[in-house]
């Protein structure tokens, strides 16, 4: 229920600079370190892709870790070897993201990159037992 | 590693949903059970070997290569 309002929102917020004004931030300046950007430094910043992100993490750590309705071990080894496997994909998109795009392509993608793990495990986990299912359902 | 759950299914008149239910997991456990996809835990291996009454060895065998 968090995560799909808040996909919409990040896709927004990097695609089309889509901003609340409510969330803007700013105060005088004084002692500036530019090369800084660590929070207690910053000057002026939009605080909407900051809430989204951690609104949209906290959405997919929901859905990821939720119970299913027949949970047991078996389900819970499964929910391992697919955590194991969107680790181990997501690596290689990432050296392959090294390989061939550069400059500001390569930072979007990254960006994108924060929760690829948790999207990655929950599509592969989700369609493993989906097709498990189906299959039980037809003898 | 092989197993005779099929076969004391039958002799006990119980189907894999019934099974599923009396140890506590889903059906498609006991099915991947079954079908040797799957290898359970020392609890639930105990847990199936008590509701047939016998001993865990005779339910489930090893093979050669394990």
């Amino acid at each position: 229920m968090l995560a799909i309002p808040s996909a919409v929102l990040i896709i927004m917020t990097l695609n089309f600079d889509f901003r609340f004004k409510f969330l803007d931030f700013s105060r005088p300046a004084a002692n500036v370190n530019f090369d800084n950007g660590f929070l207690w430094n910053i000057q002026f910043n939009n605080f909407t892709d900051e809430i989204v992100s951690i609104i949209l993490i906290t959405g997919l750590l929901f859905i990821s870790f939720s119970r299913e309705k027949d949970e047991d071990e078996r389900i819970t080894r499964l929910r391992l070897e697919s955590l194991l496997w969107a680790v181990l994909v997501n690596s290689i998109l990432i050296i392959l993201a090294i390989v061939f795009l550069y400059s500001s392509l390569f930072l979007d993608i990254m960006a994108y990159n924060i929760c690829m793990p948790l999207i990655l495990f929950i599509a592969r986990f989700n369609l493993i037992l989906f097709f498990e299912r189906k299959r039980q359902a037809q003898p | 590693m092989k197993n005779t759950i099929r076969i004391e299914r039958a002799v006990h008149n119980l189907t894999q949903a019934e099974l599923a239910g009396k140890v506590n997991v889903s059906r498609q456990t006991i099915n991947a059970i079954e079908s040797n996809k799957y290898v359970p835990s020392t609890v639930l291996a105990l847990k199936i070997g008590k509701v047939f009454s016998k001993p865990v060895e005779e339910i489930f065998v090893l093979e050669e290569t394990d």
